[in-house]
């Protein structure tokens, strides 16, 4: 192989601006871990950790440090498709015939081998970086800094719908009723804050598909649902960075029924 | 005038039935403890070959939606052998805790009426 010299004085800079981004992540991302201590003439031994991948929870809740953090897992092939979490939804927060606050999506492939359908739980993914927002001219959507659940304070909404536009999840509605935009909100105010734990479709649900809970209480099952390195799971269009609350994941064996 | 009254008479008495024996019992579209559940006699009894006596003798009355009576009808039953269970055990076919939305075409699939095989029905036994 020839050997390209290179002669650093007489080669220009060609300025930070024609670094390509993926040059430029793969430099910062050259990180070292202190692997030794310092005692006494001793040096710490310093390791490149460039190829590592870390998921630390601890940096995860001091960025989101929201207390309690409610997500929610699905269990997408527990769905059958009964409604029932619609049908509480609707009586436990007055969602009116025209609007939804959580959509059951049926999918069909024809071509699949075995099993040709499955349904899938959507509603509000109550995002850790949430589209709607950043787009709302009034404040009136925002995301509660003490439980994560991005809320909507129905005086302030002026009904522009700009929020709807944004969601990607297409989790918002317009209600008549209430002049404003709707959505799901983890059941709140008609649950969470007078005592019950669960909402009211994750109660409803006779599959148990809909695990609700805290991700800040590394006791709950959504926190061990979420993070167990043998389960698959995943989050609705990621590539919307939108950091959703809302996972979703298969049974790794058959079902049990109690 | 009688005549042909007559024969047209005898031609669909003895036409009902075979219709009917063709058409199996059709689609059965449970919706009790949940909606809803459809069984396709098409599919068990045309592509699979499974004789009348294969369920009707024991497991199940010769009557739609007479199953849905009784109040054992639930996952667990079928889980311990009964009803569907007794060859949706994963051994004679695949076993009734798996491929959950093959049977249960939910409030979507409660469209499905009696004799009709739509594609839907199609779609979902497999």
């Amino acid at each position: 192989m020839r050997q390209i010299k290179h002669d650093l004085d007489s080669m220009k800079n060609e300025g930070q601006e024609n670094v390509p981004m993926e040059e430029r992540r793969q430099f910062l991302k050259m990180g070292l871990a202190i692997t030794g201590i310092f005692a006494g003439g001793t040096i710490f031994s310093a390791m490149s950790v460039m190829d590592k991948v870390f998921a630390s929870t601890d940096e995860f809740t001091a960025q989101y440090p929201y207390k309690p953090h409610y997500g929610m897992i699905l269990f997408q092939n527990r769905c059958i498709d009964c409604e029932r979490c619609v049908a509480a939804c609707v009586e436990t927060n007055d969602v009116p015939h025209y609007g939804y606050r959580t959509r059951i999506l049926m999918k069909e492939m024809p071509d699949a081998v075995g099993l040709k359908r499955e349904f899938i739980p959507v509603f509000c993914n109550h995002c850790n970086i949430p589209q709607c927002t950043r787009v709302c001219p009034t404040k009136a959507t925002y995301k509660d800094q003490a439980n994560g659940i991005v809320m909507i304070d129905i005086n302030k909404c002026i009904g522009c719908l700009t929020c709807q536009e944004a969601c990607p999840y297409n989790a918002r509605y317009f209600n008549e009723e209430k002049h404003a935009v709707d959505k799901c909100n983890f059941c709140f105010d008609t649950r969470l804050s007078k005592g019950e734990k669960l909402t009211g479709c994750a109660a409803a649900c006779p599959a148990t598909c809909r695990v609700f809970g805290d991700l800040s209480d590394k006791g709950s099952d959504l926190f061990k649902a979420v993070h167990q390195l043998e389960r698959p799971v995943w989050v609705l269009r990621p590539e919307a960075g939108t950091k959703p609350n809302v996972f979703y994941t298969k049974d790794t064996s058959p079902v049990a029924f109690k | 005038m009688k005549k042909m009254c007559a024969i047209i008479a005898a031609a669909t008495a003895i036409a009902v039935p075979a219709m009917a024996a063709e058409n199996h019992g059709g689609n059965v579209v449970y919706t009790k403890p949940v909606k809803s559940v459809h069984f396709s006699h098409k599919v068990h009894v045309e592509e699979k070959e499974l004789s009348c006596d294969l369920c009707h003798a024991r497991n199940f009355e010769m009557q739609a939606l007479k199953a849905q009576e009784n109040d054992d009808f639930t996952m667990k039953s079928l889980v311990e052998g009964k009803y569907c269970g007794t060859c949706h055990n994963g051994i004679m076919a695949f076993a009734s805790n798996t491929r959950c939305a093959a049977c249960h075409s939910g409030v979507k699939g409660t469209g499905l009426s009696q004799g009709s095989d739509s594609a839907n029905v199609r779609i979902a036994l497999n």
